[in-house]
């Protein structure tokens, strides 16, 4: 189990509202990210 | 959070959200709202498992910290538009990096807990400091 919550999530792969694949850790990798889970949307 | 954008990038942060559903329900609600920030679908729940975000039930509605947590949020101006396809998922926030990072964690203990935005704007560092922030 990774040590942090960014580690445990960086790895994981998933697709954006338009289709694209998107990493999660590449949204981090550079600069601070705030990071939402939302319940739902709307 | 939408409300907050602005001030998220003036301290040099991105946002992001992951929710559940599909691209339609997705593309709606980006549309409904006008976010410009990425928009993640987990429809598998990986994302929500990785970190052990929790999962509400109906006896959750007689918590007297939901009953506070749901005026909080009425009183900020949030309605529950749409239910969605886990109605008892709950959710989250965090601000992290640059780099693998934990400078916030909030996980939701029940409906209508979430992050304060002003902890949020706290827990992003300085432009150029490297400081861990505890959450």
């Amino acid at each position: 189990m990774p040590g942090s919550f960014s580690e445990a999530l960086a790895g994981i792969t998933l697709p954006d509202a338009d289709g694209r694949q998107v990493r999660l850790g590449s949204l981090w990798e550079s600069q601070p990210t705030v990071l939402v889970f939302l319940r739902h949307y709307g | 959070m939408r409300e907050h954008e602005q001030a998220f990038k003036s301290k040099g942060a991105s946002l992001a959200a992951i929710g559940l559903g599909d691209a339609n329900y997705a593309r709606l609600f980006r549309e409904e709202t006008g976010i410009k920030f990425p928009l993640l679908i987990d429809d598998r729940r990986a994302a929500y498992r990785a970190v052990g975000l929790k999962k509400a039930n109906l006896l959750h509605l007689l918590r007297a910290d939901n009953a506070k947590a749901r005026k909080r949020a009425q009183a900020a101006g949030h309605r529950q538009v749409r239910l969605g396809q886990n109605p008892f998922q709950l959710g989250a926030s965090f601000v992290f990096g640059p780099g693998n990072v934990d400078r916030y964690a909030h996980i939701s203990q029940t409906f209508g807990d979430n992050a304060q935005p002003a902890d949020l704007l706290a827990a992003i560092p300085a432009t150029g400091s490297s400081s861990k922030a505890t959450s």
